[in-house]
């Protein structure tokens, strides 16, 4: 019986992350799909556009790896 | 080598299809004392970690040593990597004070790009930002200079103007004081310093299986027979991931030093 709930946990944990993934993904998309649209349109911004992607890629990812860090938690 | 293969001795080869390890606590601890001096015990981890530490003293050492009007190739390489992160980092986010801690960005660029590079070198294969302990101190040292920039620049406004912004409407205020306060002072260390355990982790774990798993099924053929061919696919998407986890490597260096030199940029020009 115990050891069925530690598998039972796991896999609650694991849905758990994948749900919390899929947010930053969406967002890590439009963040990087708007980058290129601009580089595109601007490429002698390229560099500065980057370095704000990087930024915007970092602040969206934090809730994924706030999951990540529940995954191994729980 | 025998901690590369995770699984080596409980891997079921007859039955499994992938060879996984049994407990990821590891990840989170330091085992296997090597040798100690005193109370200090020496694990694989933190021979690692002087090794890192005295790699990085040597290039910039050897890089650095003669100054001449054309340096060698070598030193090219060094001078153009403290010259990406004096500019290209430090000037770029923080303006003209940056030059005040481009010391410190340099050191950590350099010593996460040759902790993170430890992953995909040969014969080490093992990342040392993947033990919790050092990316958290890492992020603990950035934390502590943004948070004492930020009082000694500001006084006690720097607090005040946290939970209390003026540029917002009056009715908002508390609630993004609320989330300033939070993601200020418990998410930023806090992800700065689970992004690159995390990147550093997913990589060594991925490769570990990938090409754990290929090299005991290929070395099971006697036994298993034709299901030892599964080991073919798994070993072809290691060294395919072996490839990616090299720009990943120096991505998550870079966007370390990047995330600290902004952090530090929000504690000096702290009005916007």
């Amino acid at each position: 019986m115990e050891g069925n709930i530690e598998v039972l946990k796991g896999a609650i944990a694991l849905i758990g992350y994948g749900l919390a993934a899929v947010g930053p993904g969406v967002g890590i998309g439009i963040v990087v799909g708007n980058a290129i649209t601009a580089m595109a349109r601007q490429p002698e911004m390229a560099g500065t556009i980057r370095t704000t992607m990087f930024l915007g890629i970092a602040f969206t990812e934090a809730l994924a790896l706030i999951g990540f860090v529940l995954f191994f938690i729980a | 080598m025998d901690q590369l293969i995770l699984a080596s001795e409980e891997c079921d080869v007859v039955n499994e299809v992938i060879c996984a390890p049994a407990d990821v606590k590891e990840l989170f601890e330091f085992t296997d004392v090597i040798f100690s001096i005193g109370p200090l015990g020496f694990t694989r981890t933190i021979i690692l970690f002087f090794l890192a530490a005295f790699v990085v003293v040597g290039l910039l050492y050897f890089g650095l040593r003669k100054r001449r009007m054309v340096p060698s190739k070598f030193g090219v390489v060094i001078e153009s990597l403290l010259d990406f992160v004096k500019n290209g980092i430090a000037k770029d986010i923080i303006g003209p004070e940056g030059a005040r801690y481009v010391p410190y960005l340099t050191a950590i660029f350099l010593f996460i790009l040759v902790g993170n590079l430890f992953e995909v070198t040969p014969l080490i294969n093992f990342p040392i930002t993947s033990r919790m302990a050092i990316p958290a101190f890492l992020a603990i040292v950035t934390y502590v200079i943004f948070v004492f920039i930020g009082f000694g620049k500001n006084k006690f406004r720097y607090l005040a103007d946290t939970v209390w912004p003026k540029h917002v409407p009056i009715g908002l205020r508390w609630l993004v004081g609320l989330i300033e306060l939070v993601s200020i002072f418990l998410l930023r260390p806090f992800t700065l310093a689970v992004r690159l355990f995390a990147n550093m982790v997913a990589g060594h774990l991925m490769l570990t299986l990938l090409l754990g798993s290929g090299v005991i099924f290929l070395s099971a053929f006697p036994e298993i027979g034709l299901k030892a061919l599964v080991g073919i696919p798994w070993f072809a998407l290691g060294l395919g991931i072996y490839l990616f986890e090299i720009v990943v490597s120096v991505l998550q260096a870079y966007i370390f030093t990047l995330l600290s030199a902004v952090y530090i940029q929000s504690s000096v020009h702290f009005e916007h």
